[in-house]
């Protein structure tokens, strides 16, 4: 069959999928036809919870690594999800970023447990944890460039599968969409406009209010997100996905 | 409201048309970086910007002025996918009465957040009724791979029609968009209308 072939049965199939183990068996199949042997799914943060998306096959001497040494946060490929919108080799990542003592160990880490490269594809979208579908290979495999298309859009349906199938579970627990907190659109823009180094008076100016109205948005943002300081606000506001840093450069 | 702008009716919408054009050079060519022609230096407009075209434009309700908008092409004439990347299709590109192409979406970068967004909602529900309205079973797409994941994210249902390619350093990928009644019952349900958010006119109906 041909790649486009697959990714055509994978996103009907990824489409009617209704539980979590039935979307793993899918990604563990479709991983193995791209020519890979391992699967990630997840929201890029470091905490665990139920409306925190982790479905993945690595080798469970890797997934306790991570586990006890936290290696989460600052693991390099999650960091170099946040420079690009578009699926990435692993091997492309110390051009991506600038390694740290412990982003190297962690890379050596994983080859140590047996994963040996892979791609990913980053998910960005609005107002949710940033996330990411990755595929590895076991040590002294490869994989070729002729799979990344195919392995770009089972990336980006994946983690949609994976999205709706969290809706779902939240659902059924009686709970409300998992979502950060959330700010209201005025106090998006004051956030932002803190974010790009205004003042209340100048982001005042801008919005056509008073410079208390912006002050009391602000206090509102950062309330909602239980923090003490603007700097607090702007970096949850980050990271939880309101604003970019696409936004605060432009 | 969302105006429905066509050969027709165009005269009426000139100044906001103007602003489309302008804000499409700033997103596209300013801030994308798109290779794209530029007419006397501040208007983004090519081959496509036809009187086949229809435009669905967002206007802020108070100074009508242009907020967001998309542009609208039958697949039986000349259109981007067809045109210009054929190759972006495993098989055939798809044509017909009832499938159109959707090029040119863009959100103003002149407006303050809280005007704009969630961008796309009202252009979304936009697109679903004058779909619905106008007898299209679905949206031909050529996009961006980094733009995928937030177009699916927003409930569109989505098919690719080929791998995607990398054409001038950028990932492209063309894809259809089906439409139906449970399309727009969700996206009103998610962003909370109850009305049309389309306002026609009756010689718009012309499209």
């Amino acid at each position: 069959m041909s790649r486009f072939g697959d990714v055509q049965d994978f996103v009907q199939q990824a489409n009617r999928v209704s539980r979590f183990p039935e979307l793993a068996a899918l990604m563990e199949s479709v991983s193995r036809s791209l020519g890979f042997d391992f699967f990630a799914l997840v929201h890029n943060v470091d905490f665990a919870g139920k409306d925190i998306l982790e479905l993945q096959n690595y080798p469970s001497s890797w997934h306790d690594l991570v586990k006890e040494r936290k290696y989460f946060a600052d693991d390099p490929v999650l960091v170099a999800c946040q420079h690009t919108g578009v699926g990435f080799r692993w091997s492309d990542v110390p051009r991506m970023i600038t390694l740290n003592g412990r982003q190297k160990d962690i890379l050596e880490g994983a080859r140590t447990a047996g994963i040996g490269g892979g791609f990913t594809v980053p998910v960005h979208i609005p107002g949710e944890y940033a996330g990411s579908s990755s595929f590895g290979v076991r040590n002294g495999r490869d994989f070729k460039d002729t799979a990344l298309p195919a392995a770009q859009y089972v990336g980006c349906f994946a983690f949609e599968a994976a999205r709706r199938l969290l809706r779902l579970q939240a659902l059924s627990d009686g709970k409300a969409v998992p979502a950060p907190p959330q700010l209201t659109p005025r106090q998006l823009d004051c956030v932002l406009l803190a974010a790009q180094g205004n003042s209340d008076w100048h982001a005042a100016q801008r919005l056509g209010i008073s410079d208390q109205t912006v002050h009391q948005h602000i206090e509102d943002a950062k309330r909602r997100y239980g923090v003490a300081t603007r700097m607090q606000l702007v970096v949850r506001a980050l990271f939880n996905g309101h604003i970019t840093f696409s936004d605060i450069v432009h | 409201m969302v105006a429905v702008v066509t050969a027709d009716n165009r005269a009426k919408y000139a100044e906001q048309l103007g602003q489309m054009h302008r804000d499409r050079k700033k997103v596209f060519v300013d801030r994308f970086k798109w290779d794209l022609a530029v007419s006397g230096g501040e208007y983004e407009i090519d081959q496509f910007d036809t009187d086949t075209a229809v435009y669905l434009l967002e206007l802020e309700p108070r100074t009508r002025g242009h907020l967001s908008s998309v542009r609208l092409l039958p697949t039986t004439g000349p259109h981007i996918l067809g045109t210009l990347f054929p190759e972006l299709c495993d098989g055939q590109v798809p044509v017909g009465e009832d499938v159109w192409e959707l090029t040119r979406y863009c959100t103003t970068p002149d407006q303050p957040r809280s005007v704009t967004s969630p961008a796309g909602d009202r252009v979304g529900i936009a697109l679903v009724e004058f779909a619905l309205l106008f007898g299209i079973a679905r949206y031909t797409y050529v996009t961006h791979m980094r733009l995928l994941s937030l177009l699916i994210s927003q409930g569109w249902e989505t098919e690719p029609l080929g791998l995607p390619k990398e054409i001038n350093g950028q990932t492209l990928c063309a894809l259809t968009l089906k439409i139906s009644p449970a399309t727009l019952q969700l996206f009103r349900r998610r962003y909370g209308y109850r009305y049309p958010v389309l306002e026609l006119e009756p010689r718009a109906a012309a499209a």
